[in-house]
């Protein structure tokens, strides 16, 4: 009787185990599906970055690069989304540009899923979701909430001390991951290391002449609404900001430390011809201060804990008391991507004509759910 | 009757003590106060951020005789007449520079007492609103504040009243803007 006791207790343990594991492991294996991206009529091509450095091909980080090409020639413009993929607003942004934008003059390249790797996992510790979704006026769009840094599970194990190539510059072990530390990259590097470089070989290859990087940090992170950018592309910066406050939008200026090394803004510009820029927005799931930890904290971007330190005022926060909704830090990307180029255009440049993109107040008003398509 | 005069008195004492204070909250703005800065100008930074850039296009802009020096010292004040400064931290500015924060603030002391001792006026533009406040900018705020005829800020970086209780105890003009554009106005006034 005993033992035919053990033998159910054993079998409801192996059933619940197995439960488990299928649960689990069909969530696991869901966020390596790619996600599916509806580019706008204006899309010529489709490219891979396997395509600029054949090292990359059938890797995770192989990933979908898509042109837009205007019949008039004109300068090329590189949009790089997904750095971070735990920075919602730099995928986004990067999905609603390939999703709207039309090119009538120069070129439009959009890779929105720069380090696709990090997309399948979440970074340990954080209590991150792994989805969330943006309302549209035609159902609920899921879009992967990731990592930081590439998979460890494509990039293992991580050294003691990063060594930066070729600076010797070193840093945490773990940021051997970063996509943004491991520029200009390496072709007999790690995964990381690979896409870097598979990425400097397209704006070397494609004549890219003006590179954007988009990023999103905590509240806290003293470089926030910011644009940093590369000494050679000063001028065009500053008209930019300098534009945006006319318009009532507040960006600092940042110019990219020379001795900072693997950051998209200062490798880009040494080691191409191109005018590179980062951009960031604040974003509190990233933050130390946030509680808790959900995905309308990603999309709503409310967070009482954040409001408390704003109200107390011991601490120098970028957090509004109405949060930091996505509307608001998409249609700051926008703007900035949209008032660089035309500065650009502006100083004399072979120009890029981009058409189709929502203006700030329009992505604050309709929601961004408006000028994406519904999943499905 | 000798109380009733002795409150009315007081009552006046404290009126007038409280008139510099009243005065000095409702500033005057350059036009009002007829303040004038001679060019050419040096216009530097006190913190290494790279509003300094934004302050020197929007000199250019206005067509103003004047050079951007982020990195100004005493020597480069020679021929100038007035010193414009930007204050506001920034780690990646420093990066650029090379230098640490403590090596910033000796420079910017040094630049300071230099003007100070040739009766140079300093100009201070601040147009970093959140961003440069607090943490390691105030310092930077401060030394250039006390040492400055005039000062231009763009309205959030005064949202807590910092430059205005910096102006109440030195009695420098504070003149705010609502964004940086803003702030040519007032430059322009002050250069005519």
């Amino acid at each position: 009787m005993t033992l035919e006791k053990k033998h159910i207790s054993a079998a409801i343990i192996l059933i619940a185990a197995a439960v488990i594991s299928i649960i689990t492991g069909r969530q696991f294996l869901a966020k390596h599906y790619p996600e599916t991206f509806y580019p706008s009529p204006g899309l010529t091509r489709t490219g891979k970055l396997s395509d600029y450095f054949s090292g990359l091909q059938g890797t995770e980080n192989d990933s979908r690069v898509y042109f837009f090409e205007g019949e008039e020639e004109g300068s090329t413009v590189l949009l790089l989304g997904g750095t971070h993929p735990n920075e919602a607003a730099s995928g986004l942004v990067a999905v609603l540009v390939l999703e709207n934008v039309e090119v009538t003059v120069g070129r439009l390249i959009v890779i929105p899923r720069a380090n696709r790797s990090g997309f399948t996992v979440n970074d340990p510790m954080e209590a991150h979701p792994q989805y969330y979704s943006i309302p549209t006026p035609n159902g609920e769009r899921r879009f992967k909430y990731g990592s930081r840094l590439t998979s460890p599970l494509d990039q293992w194990p991580d050294p003691l001390v990063y060594s930066h190539r070729p600076s010797g510059q070193r840093l945490s072990g773990f940021e051997t991951r970063n996509l943004n530390r491991a520029y200009p990259g390496r072709p007999d590097g790690s995964l990381t290391e690979k896409t870097a470089y598979g990425i400097v070989q397209l704006i070397k290859k494609e004549n890219v002449n003006v590179a954007f990087d988009l990023h999103e940090a905590a509240p806290e992170i003293p470089i926030i609404n910011a644009i940093v950018y590369h000494e050679k592309a000063e001028e065009v910066a500053l008209n930019a900001i300098f534009e945006l406050e006319m318009e009532g939008i507040s960006v600092s200026p940042e110019l990219s430390p020379s001795n900072f090394h693997g950051l998209s803004h200062r490798e880009w510009g040494d080691y191409t011809d191109v005018y590179p820029f980062l951009m960031e927005t604040s974003n509190p799931i990233q933050g130390r201060l946030r509680g808790e930890t959900s995905a309308e904290l990603i999309v709503e971007g409310v967070s009482p804990e954040y409001r408390m330190a704003l109200e107390s005022g011991a601490l120098q926060i970028a957090y509004k008391e109405t949060g930091e909704p996505i509307e608001r830090r998409v249609a700051r990307h926008v703007t900035c991507f949209r008032r660089v180029i035309e500065a650009y255009n502006q100083l004399g440049n072979k120009p890029v004509i981009l058409e189709n993109l929502p203006e700030y107040e329009d992505i604050l008003q309709n929601g961004v759910g408006a000028y994406i398509v519904a999943g499905k | 009757m000798r109380r009733v005069s002795m409150i009315a008195v007081l009552m006046i004492m404290v009126s007038l003590s409280s008139f510099p204070a009243l005065a000095q909250d409702k500033a005057e703005t350059a036009a009002e106060c007829g303040m004038k800065f001679a060019q050419p100008v040096l216009i530097s930074s006190a913190g290494q951020s790279a509003d300094v850039k934004l302050v020197g296009m929007m000199a250019k802009r206005m067509k103003l005789k004047a050079e951007v020096k982020v990195m100004a010292k005493p020597e480069d004040l020679e021929g100038m007449k007035t010193l414009i400064v930007v204050p506001g931290f920034s780690a990646k500015g420093l990066g650029a520079a090379g230098i640490s924060q403590k090596d910033e603030m000796e420079r910017v002391v040094a630049l300071v007492e230099a003007a100070n001792k040739q009766e140079i006026p300093i100009l201070m533009i601040h147009i970093g609103g959140n961003a440069r406040r607090k943490g390691q900018s105030d310092a930077f705020n401060e030394l250039v504040a006390k040492n400055s005829k005039y000062m231009i800020v763009v309205e959030q970086g005064n949202e807590d009243g910092f430059f205005t209780e910096l102006s109440k105890e030195t009695g420098v003009k504070l003149e705010t803007a609502e964004k940086i554009p803003g702030t040519m106005k007032p430059m322009k006034n002050l250069f005519e």
